[in-house]
Formats: C-alpha cells, structure tokens, sequence
C-alpha cells in the first residue's frame, strides 16, 4: 500500500511539486494536502435509486450463446457501478466520489482509498474479474449523498489548486457552480465549498469495506470450485465453454480429446496436458491460435486442481 | 548512417533486418499500457496511459534514457490523444472528451475541461474510444462496443438500450459502434455505423478517413474500411442508435435471419486482411509519411494481436478504394499489443504504443522502428488490378523474368455473419495464363478467371532482385471488390 511519493523537483529556478505516475500497486493513495485523482469504475456502496435521477437505468438481458448466435438459458446481471464519477483521495484522511453526470458529492469515506486489484489485476498478466471488476472501497463510508431535486445537470470541469485540489464546475439550469471539498480535522466530517460558501458536514459510520478479497477459499478441489475460479481470473473471455471460437480455443469437448498443436505431434489432453497448459500455457501451442498470448496465471495448487476437474466436466 | 554501418557490420548487405526495433522505456514501475501517443508539434512525444497518467518526454536517441515527467493525471481508460502544444492535450477517456491545460507553466496540466460529450458508457469494461483530427479544428471518434465477456452496470451513463444490449459485441449505451463527427466547438453527430470495435481510425494526408477493425461477430476476417458519411459497415448492434433504423426492431436478430437484406445494407471492407496470415486485430491505421524512406503514401495496420504490422497497397477502382495487403514488419523484436502509430515530425522514425490489458498474455509499450537503410526492401510495392490479372511493381530490379511457377494465385470470398470471424470460402486455384515483364522492375500476370468480390492470394516464389538481395515478403492478398472495366 504504498503512498504516492512526492518529488520536489528544480525545474527552471521555479521549485514545484510533482507527484508520482500511478504504478502497477493497486491501491494507490494520495496526500492529505496533494489529493490523487482517479477515474474508474466506482462502486455503488447503496446509494438511493433516486440520486442516480440522471442516469439511465440498464435491464437484465437474457444470456447469449456466441455458439448458436441465440439467448440462452439464464440472464445477466449488472455490476453495481457508477459509470462516470471522480474518485478523490486525500490518503486516509478523506476519499469521496463526486459524479459527473448528477453533478454532485456522492458519497465518502475515511481509512483507505480504492483497491484497483479487479479491474488492473497484477503485473505480469493483468486479470480482470470478469463480470466483477469494479472498484473496492478500503475504509469507513461515512456519507451517502440523499436523493434531490435538480435542474438538469451539466459538467464542465475542475480546476486544479497548486496542491492538486480539485474545484469542479458545472450547470445546474442556468446557474454555475464551483465546489471544492476537503478534509478537516475529525472523524467522519470534511468540508464543503459551493461558490465560495463553506459548511463542514460529519456522517457517521455506515459499513466497513477492506478492499476486494483475494482468496477463493476453496476448501477441497472440486469442479464447482473450478467454475468459480474460471469465472474470477476471466478466463471465458478468450476461452468458451460451449465450442464456440473465441482467442483461445474452446474448453467444451477439450479433456480426453487429441490436440493438434503447433510444430509437434497431436497430444492427448489429459490432465497432465490441461495442467501444464494453464501453469505453462505456452510450452506447447494448439493450432491456428498466436503462440505466446495466454499469460502464465499463478494459482494455487487447489484452484489448479479444481480448474482441471471443471475443464474435465465439460467433456462430460 | 552509423546504425547502417552497425548492421552492415554485424549480419552482411544481404540479410540486414530492415528495421530497427527498439524499446523505449518508461519509468520503473510504471505500467507502460499505451492507450495512445501524439507529437506537440515541438516534437515533445506525448502518451496516454491507460490507468489515468498522461506523461510526456523529449525524444533521445537513447530508447532507455528518455526523462519521463508526468503531465496529467486522472483519465479513466483514454486510448486516444491529440496534442495541441507542450501545454495542452484533448484525450477520449471513457465517458468524454477532455481537455487538460497547464495554464500556469509549472509542467503539469491544471485546468481540465470537458470539450466533447454525449456518447454513453455502460460500466462495461470494453468501451475504449480513439480519435482522429477532421483537419478543421474537430475530430472524428470511433467509439468502442461493449463485450459480452463483462457486464453493464445497473445506471448507466445515457440512455439504454434492450436491443442494443443482445449479442456478442453490444451497444446498450448511445453511439456504442459508430463513428462521430466532433466539430472545433465540440458538437457531436453520428457520422457512419455498424463498427464492432474499431480501435483507432486515420484521416490521411488527402483527407480521407480509414478505420480497422477486430475480426469476430460479423467481421469475417480483419477489416479496413474507408468511412463516409451515412454508411453502415456492417456490425448490426449501433443499429439500435441509427434515427433510419425501426425503434422496434432488434437490429442483430434481423441480419441473423436475413443475410441479403444485410449484404444490401452494409458497405464491404475496401480491404480484407486474413486474421491468422496477417492480422489478426487492428489497431490504428496510418498513412506512411512522405518523408519516410519506404512505401511512402502506403498504409500501415498495427496487429494488436500478434507481433506484426500491415502494410497495405490502396488504389482506386471503378471510383472505390481496394488493394492488397501484406507485412511491413512480422516479428524482428516487435512485441504484440500494437494498436498506436505515429510517425517522428522528421519523418524518419515511427513510434508503435501497445497495449492488450486484460485481454491476453500482457504486451503493453512503446517501441521506436527506424530503418537501417534508405534503400526500400525487395518487396512488391504496387500491387494492381487489370482486367484480366494483377500488374506487380517491386522495389528494385529483378534478377530475371518472373514465370508462370513464380507466381501462385489463389482466390477465395468471405461472408461476415454473426459466427465470430468466418471460413474462406469458395476456393479456387488459379491458372496463370501469361506473364509478361512490362519493366525491370514490373510484372503483368494474367489469370484463367478474375471476379469481383473475391479475395486473390499471391504466393510469391523466393525470388532475388538483380543485387542478389531475397524478396522480403511471399504472401500478399488483394481484395477484388471492383474489377476495372467490368
């Protein structure tokens, strides 16, 4: 959890304050007075339905087979993300999200920042959580924005101070605002600047969040397990499980079939082959696919295991 | 000159690698994910990465001792950028178009302005967007579909679609698949449709406008595509954003069922590039500059998915553009990931950023290819249609006259559907009927049969030009979409 470091540089006889580029850390943290700003998808820590009264409101849609073109048997979720806000923090004194499309502080929170780690994955392989990739808060939400009657909002911007504070400005009808917000002394309250006019707000604490967890837990290895751990390192976006093509080959019918591969003998997937290829995926290559693209994943001996008995139960 | 003299030192005149493939490096830990470079027009060298930090830096000739610094921060997934000097940048990110300013000369941008909205974004991760100057002060945007390898959130920012939300690559969010027009003042209109993901679109020097795109759900195979206004090119989803197209009618579940209706509707590729021979995704494409020793005026199409770089021969015929398509580079130390091009302001060098985050093996950078001699490659480098064949113009002079058994045709169709890429179909084996030198450094082929719409292999035998240096490249394809007089 390393903090952004500040770097006082000489540049031109004029001394400034330069923060660091972000890093592959995926919990990256400003300064009480140099706040980091980040754009991504924020979670929804559970808002009121009503403080989203600009936005669009996305359905279920049934599941859609790339094998046959057609729905499927099951719907998709939605992830509970807000798609366009700016994510603030002031390292642990003060984090808070303010939207650009309502145009206003939606919520914020003290103790930590955001944990990238489903969105940026790792160095090396990066590893996105396939359908849960959205940020985790790390800290205590301590304020939720209440639902208001708005003119229609507009965003045009922020300023930035010297020290990297943020002033957004925006429309709300024909008005403009400007509106700084900072952390103060205290648990759990930071101030407020709209068009000049201060007031310090204080919440109190609403739930606890410790970032996004990284074990699994599996307990024995089993094909159940195996899906899941299909599903959180992302494999089916380039692996299908039901024959259609994708980037990589298709595990449906996979186990116990023989693999024409590049440059070699056709070899049998047994488990020994579907082990080797996720450790190692690129000591051998299958046919017609770039060599070199799939990253190697590292897993733990129980999530391989669990891999292999799934891919194993889709030849079932 | 003096990297010359090291090649010619090291490997010989005969088998030098043409280019030069060298790293640039960024700071340590730093994530070098390029979303996407441009020039200042000082020549500072400016790059989006894809975490949020715009960082810019002087060239050196030394790739690993570049000062990096930092000029703005906080862009959610920009993969596209256009320098307007050292002190201001616009880049897409994923809900926007903004502009950052350092108002004040102390080095890092502090005014950030909104200059184009109004596309939507639905919390889909896919919903990258790249830009292109109009050459009048605005741009055009491609922007990028979702996928169905993640979801949508449950707010989203714009209008939502049901529609637009089937199928592989999709477009619940507006203007998901098109291309839009972004005026001086930052105004958006829908400028063309039916895009799956076009990741990087070019207005070249006469003013045209090119874009690539992913071969998978209705791109039979890699495409590029010469954009004008109105057209749909073929990706049903964006259907659902077209004011033309019925509210009430799923765009995708209609051109399932109806492949003639879309074979009407859509506009082909003005070039087909087989996605296992050539490339296999397309990044940006981009107009070799005059000034660069080789195939200047060519177009170059980074593979984003391997460890190549297209390059492909355009002309005109029966007033529409086509051509054919083979490697400007295929590995010599390119990494995959290939997706930004920019040329040096003197013309000399290009500039490659990378990226694939999440999406396979990590291949993120930024690479620099420099020539190693002035002198082109043995390579065709005019690749045209006749009535009845192809007429080969190569770089230098060949060693001898080309017969028939030097030149292997082949021709094949593809027909885009929903399945992800399609099968070359219809083959056939051509005989070659004549040959005819019509230069020391040209060639007329004549075949058995020449049809429109159809794609014509060439399998080049490893022939030598008249200084003994071997052919570069043996397999070309060219996309008859038009046959001249016919």
């Amino acid at each position: 959890m390393k903090s952004r470091l500040l770097l006082p540089l000489l540049f031109l006889g004029l001394s400034r304050v330069v923060a660091d580029p972000l890093t592959y850390d995926t919990n990256p943290l400003g300064e009480v007075d140099r706040p980091l700003i980040l754009r991504t998808y924020v979670p929804d820590p559970g808002l009121d339905p009503a403080v989203f009264a600009h936005h669009g409101k996305a359905s279920k849609s049934p599941k859609y087979s790339p094998k046959t073109g057609r729905d499927t048997k099951g719907e998709y979720g939605m992830m509970r993300v807000i798609p366009a806000a700016i994510a603030v923090n002031h390292g642990p004194a003060l984090s808070y999200v303010w939207d650009t499309t309502e145009c206003r502080l939606l919520y914020a929170w003290q103790g930590g920042f955001l944990d990238l780690y489903p969105y940026w994955g790792i160095e090396g392989s990066g590893g996105r959580r396939s359908f849960d990739y959205g940020a985790r808060l790390v800290g205590n939400l301590f304020y939720l924005a209440k639902p208001m009657k708005t003119e229609t909002p507009k965003f045009l911007g922020y300023d930035l101070s010297e020290m990297g504070v943020p002033t957004f400005r925006y429309r709300l009808g024909d008005q403009e605002y400007a509106e700084t917000i900072l952390p103060v002394d205290g648990l759990y309250s930071f101030q407020r600047t709209v068009n000049g006019k201060a007031t310090t707000l204080k919440g109190e604490l609403l739930s606890e969040h410790q970032g996004f967890e990284r074990n699994l837990k599996i307990k024995s290895a089993t094909a159940e397990a195996g899906e899941q751990v299909f599903g959180a390192y992302g494999c089916v976006a380039c692996h299908s499980i039901d024959g259609s093509q994708g980037h990589g080959p298709s595990l449906q019918g996979l186990a116990g079939s023989t693999r024409p591969v590049e440059g070699g003998d056709p070899v049998k997937a047994d488990a020994a082959y579907l082990r080797e290829s996720i450790l190692s995926p690129n000591a051998k290559t299958a046919k017609g696919f770039p060599p070199g693209y799939m990253p190697p994943y590292q897993l733990s001996a129980q999530e391989v295991d669990s891999l292999v008995l799934y891919i194993q139960s889709l030849s079932k | 000159m003096k990297l010359a003299l090291f090649c010619l030192l090291c490997a010989g005149p005969l088998s030098a690698a043409p280019y030069l493939v060298e790293d640039i490096k960024f700071p340590p830990g730093v994530p070098p994910e390029v979303g996407a470079i441009d020039f200042a027009p000082d020549g500072t060298l400016f790059v989006v990465l894809r975490r949020g930090d715009v960082m810019r830096a002087t060239p050196k000739k030394d790739p690993g001792s570049w000062t990096w610094e930092l000029f703005a921060t906080g862009f959610h997934n920009g993969c596209g950028i256009d320098v307007i000097s050292r002190d201001q940048v616009r880049v897409t990110q994923m809900a926007d178009m903004t502009e950052a300013t350092d108002t004040n000369g102390d080095g890092t941008a502090d005014r950030y302005r909104v200059f184009a909205s109004g596309w939507g974004l639905s919390g889909n991760y896919h919903e990258t967007n790249a830009l292109t100057e109009d050459g009048k002060g605005g741009y055009y945007l491609a922007v990028g579909t979702a996928s169905h390898n993640g979801p949508t959130g449950e707010y989203t920012l714009g209008e939502y679609s049901k529609f637009g939300r089937r199928g592989r690559n999709f477009a619940s969010v507006k203007w998901k698949g098109t291309t839009l027009h972004c005026d001086a003042e930052g105004n958006l209109t829908p400028f063309c449709f039916g895009f799956r993901m076009h990741n990087g679109i070019h207005l070249d020097s006469s003013g045209i406008l090119w874009c690539g795109d992913n071969q998978g759900d209705w791109r039979a195979t890699t495409p590029l595509y010469h954009l004008e206004k109105g057209n749909f090119y073929g990706h049903p989803s964006s259907l659902v954003w077209d004011e033309r197209w019925p509210s009430d009618k799923d765009p995708l579940a209609t051109y399932r069922e109806d492949l003639d209706a879309y074979n009407k509707h859509r506009t082909m590729p003005a070039v087909q590039i087989p996605h296992q021979e050539m490339n296999r995704s397309a990044g940006e494409p981009y107009e070799i500059p005059a000034h660069f020793p080789h195939f200047p005026g060519q177009m170059l199409l980074p593979d984003n998915n391997s460890r190549r770089i297209t390059r492909i021969m355009l002309e005109k015929v029966n007033g529409k553009f086509q051509g054919a398509c083979t490697h400007f580079l295929n590995e010599g130390g390119l990494r995959s990931g290939n997706h930004r091009v920019r040329f040096s302001p003197d013309g000399q060098q290009l500039y490659v950023g990378q990226t694939v985050r999440g999406w396979g093996r990590e291949a993120e950078g930024l690479q620099r290819i420099t020539p190693t001699e002035k002198a082109e490659p043995f390579d065709i480098t005019s690749f045209k249609i006749t009535p009845k064949g192809f007429e080969l113009t190569f770089t230098r002079e060949l060693a001898g006259s080309l017969t028939e058994s030097d030149l292997k045709f082949k021709s094949f169709t593809y027909q885009s559907r929903w399945t992800y890429g399609s099968p070359q179909e219809n083959k056939k084996d051509h005989q070659v009927t004549a040959v005819k030198m019509t230069g020391s450094k040209s060639v007329e082929v004549t075949l058995d049969s020449l049809e429109a719409g159809r794609v014509y292999q060439l399998d080049l035998a490893k022939i030598k030009s008249k200084d003994g240096t071997n052919i570069q490249n043996v397999l070309f394809y060219y996309t008859a979409n038009e046959v001249p007089g016919k």
